[in-house]
């Protein structure tokens, strides 16, 4: 009787396990096949439609291509993304919205600068982890945790790399007198720290330091000034719109400075196909750039002439890339959706991306990235640092034709 | 503080005041004369902007000489703007405010239209003169800039004398200084309503290519001309064809000068300041409004 009882006990146990172990498959699978949602917003309308579609698009490429490779952690992804209507106060919402109503697994990042740097402290509050461009410094300076930027696009660092290389320059040959204009916006004030620093390291004298509200009515009376002191070196740090009217006033006053530096506006296409000849030579940087001798940057050049019908992915459609490079990098290395392990793997190893591979500051932050860039022949070059130089700079800029 | 600096700026000022006030002369008289605020008005001088841009990319055809064809189509689109819309708005209580409203959707609607046509990139007018220069002792003339201006001359003179002189003209002051005996006297306000919404809608074509010759232009762009709009226009009057240009060349001389003299941060502030001014100390602007 006991015996019986014993093997019907035992009987039982081993169908009851066996159930569970059927029931806890299906589950699991059930699991891995659910797809990790990663949402988050981008301006898809409005002011910075066509810049938030490219990211998105870049966005969408990593995703295509890891799905294709079994997903990340085993499970499909897909986004969930809201369009902002390139309004930083939508952003949030919707970047509470995914978070809360939504429950995404991820927080993907998002543009500009203004809607990045707005929903940073929504990420630390709700402790998710946010790889974006960041809003500059100053928005890694908030003692934010979660954040990271794998590229950021930090004014700050913006002219390092043309100053190392300015470095390399024989003393006598450099400029020695700067002039440098500045928009009056975040944007343009986080240009400025950098060129007090170096002019100040090389011997270049600073002649005019002036800051102009946007938008700039006339650059005519600026440039006289410059030329009128004999600045040999200009700094234009304004946007595209402002950016083209110095170097047209320049160009009509006859102002041949030995380097013409402009901050934000020359890396958009469209300095290149609406300035033609005259956008030539210009300096700049980048954090990002398609000549990149790293990893991934062909093959985002091969879907970009198949996709786009252009050579070299455009800039933010790299960005989107990027940034899920790092935050798939962070998910894979930690094993983990959990948002503090993320976190702790990407604050404490090496990744690789697209703008090269990169280790993370207390600031969520890469070391500072140093790529010098100039418009030769209507190309952009990268001309410094030397191992991912594509064209060797000219200098001095030739004369107005 | 050098001469040639000061006589320089005051000479870049005057050009880009002039271009401001052909944008403005269209939008002061329908304000004017109808009581009707286009914020549509400088959208309207950004698609003629847009359209000279394709003109010019796609068939060489130099900015100016697309006018030939804008004007026109705009001074049709603005009459029948005129009667399928704003006839409609003209008999309402709040003419300003539902006239303000109503262009603001239609200018919406342009906004998005040039987004999904021509993109959100910036775009400029590289001609074969943009990077000219006329040389005269030690003042600059670039040649844009000067087209604005002699553009500006030209069709505010054509404006002033077409109010002045024809019988068209006269019909579209009578109907505004005195609506009810114009009629009596046969004069079909409606029609000349409609003439003068298109001409206005005309103007800012031709106000809209001397700006996209200063500056690059982008769908969003008109926001920013609307706000010089409204400061020439009501610095000059509102419905004072030539007080307006006068305002625009007051503008341009206040920021030549104030580029010349102050740090650069402070010339917007001075300019709006000047509105300020004029918008508590003459609210009906520096000249009498009258067309």
């Amino acid at each position: 009787m006991n015996s019986s009882l014993t093997v019907t006990k035992t009987a039982t146990f081993l169908f009851v396990g066996l159930v569970i172990m059927v029931l806890s498959f299906y589950v699991n699978s059930a699991i891995a096949a659910q797809p990790i949602v990663i949402g988050g917003s981008l301006p898809l309308t409005g002011e910075f439609a066509e810049t938030g579609k490219l990211i998105e698009k870049g966005m969408k490429f990593w995703a295509q291509e890891i799905n294709e490779k079994g997903g990340l952690l085993g499970r499909p992804v897909e986004f969930k993304i809201y369009d902002d209507e390139s309004n930083v106060g939508k952003a949030v919402t919707y970047a509470e919205k995914a978070i809360t109503v939504d429950k995404v697994d991820l927080l993907f990042g998002g543009y500009p600068g203004t809607a990045a740097r707005a929903v940073m402290p929504v990420a630390e509050k709700h402790k998710f982890v946010y790889v974006s461009m960041g809003g500059h410094m100053k928005s890694f300076e908030q003692g934010y945790t979660y954040s990271f930027g794998a590229p950021p696009l930090m004014g700050e660092w913006w002219y390092e790399g043309f100053f190392q290389w300015m470095e390399t320059v024989p003393a006598d040959q450099r400029p020695k007198k700067a002039a440098v204009y500045t928009m009056n916006n975040p944007v343009g004030a986080s240009l400025t720290g950098s060129i007090q620093k170096w002019t100040k390291k090389l011997g270049i004298e600073i002649a005019i330091d002036e800051k102009y509200n946007l938008p700039l009515p006339d650059a005519t009376p600026l440039i006289m000034k410059a030329k009128q002191l004999q600045c040999d070196m200009l700094f234009a740090n304004g946007f595209f719109g402002d950016g083209v009217m110095m170097i047209r006033a320049a160009k009509a006053l006859d102002y041949n400075p030995k380097a013409i530096l402009q901050g934000i506006g020359s890396v958009v296409p469209a300095w290149i196909k609406e300035l033609g000849k005259d956008g030539d030579y210009v300096f700049s940087g980048t954090s990002l750039f398609n000549k990149l001798n790293f990893p991934g940057n062909d093959k985002l050049n091969e879907y970009s002439k198949k996709e786009f019908k252009i050579d070299g992915y455009p800039l933010y459609f790299g960005f989107g890339y990027a940034w899920m490079q790092a935050l798939a990098q962070g998910v894979e290395g930690s094993k983990s959706l959990d948002q503090t392990k993320i976190r702790d793997w990407l604050k404490s190893n090496k990744i690789q991306t697209i703008a090269g591979s990169m280790t993370f500051d207390d600031k969520g932050l890469p070391e500072p990235i140093n790529f010098c860039t100039q418009i030769i022949n209507g190309q952009v070059e990268l001309v410094w640092p030397l191992n991912v130089q594509t064209a060797k700079p000219v200098y001095p800029k030739p004369a107005w034709k | 503080m050098n001469s040639t600096l000061i006589i320089q700026s005051l000479i870049s000022g005057v050009m880009m005041g002039s271009v401001y006030a052909l944008l403005g002369v269209g939008f002061s008289l329908t304000w004017g004369v109808m009581k009707v605020i286009n914020v549509a008005h400088a959208t309207f001088g950004l698609l003629a902007a847009f359209f000279a841009y394709t003109a010019l990319q796609a068939y060489g055809v130099d900015p100016l000489i697309s006018l030939v064809v804008s004007a026109p189509l705009l001074f049709l689109i603005g009459c029948t703007l005129y009667h399928l819309l704003i006839v409609r708005i003209t008999s309402a209580k709040a003419v300003i405010v539902s006239s303000m409203i109503l262009t603001f959707g239609i200018a919406i609607i342009l906004e998005n239209l040039m987004l999904l046509l021509w993109g959100a990139d910036p775009r400029l007018f590289t001609t074969s003169y943009t990077s000219k220069v006329i040389i005269i002792g030690p003042f600059y003339f670039q040649y844009p800039p000067v087209i604005g201006f002699l553009m500006s001359i030209v069709g505010v003179t054509l404006l002033h004398l077409f109010l002045k002189k024809t019988y068209l003209g006269k019909a579209v002051r009578a109907a505004w200084q005195q609506p009810d005996a114009s009629q009596l006297c046969g004069i079909n306000l409606k029609r000349i309503s409609a003439i003068t919404f298109g001409l206005a809608v005309s103007t800012a074509g031709a106000g809209g290519l001397g700006m996209g010759l200063l500056y690059s232009f982008e769908p969003h762009s008109h926001n920013l001309w609307l706000i010089h709009l409204f400061l020439v226009v009501i610095v000059g009057g509102v419905g004072n064809v030539l007080g307006t240009a006068l305002a625009g060349v007051i503008v341009g001389v206040i920021t030549g000068l104030s580029m010349a003299f102050l740090p650069y941060q402070w010339v917007n502030l001075l300019t709006f300041g000047l509105l300020m001014v004029i918008l508590v100390v003459r609210p009906q602007g520096l000249f009498q409004s009258e067309i």
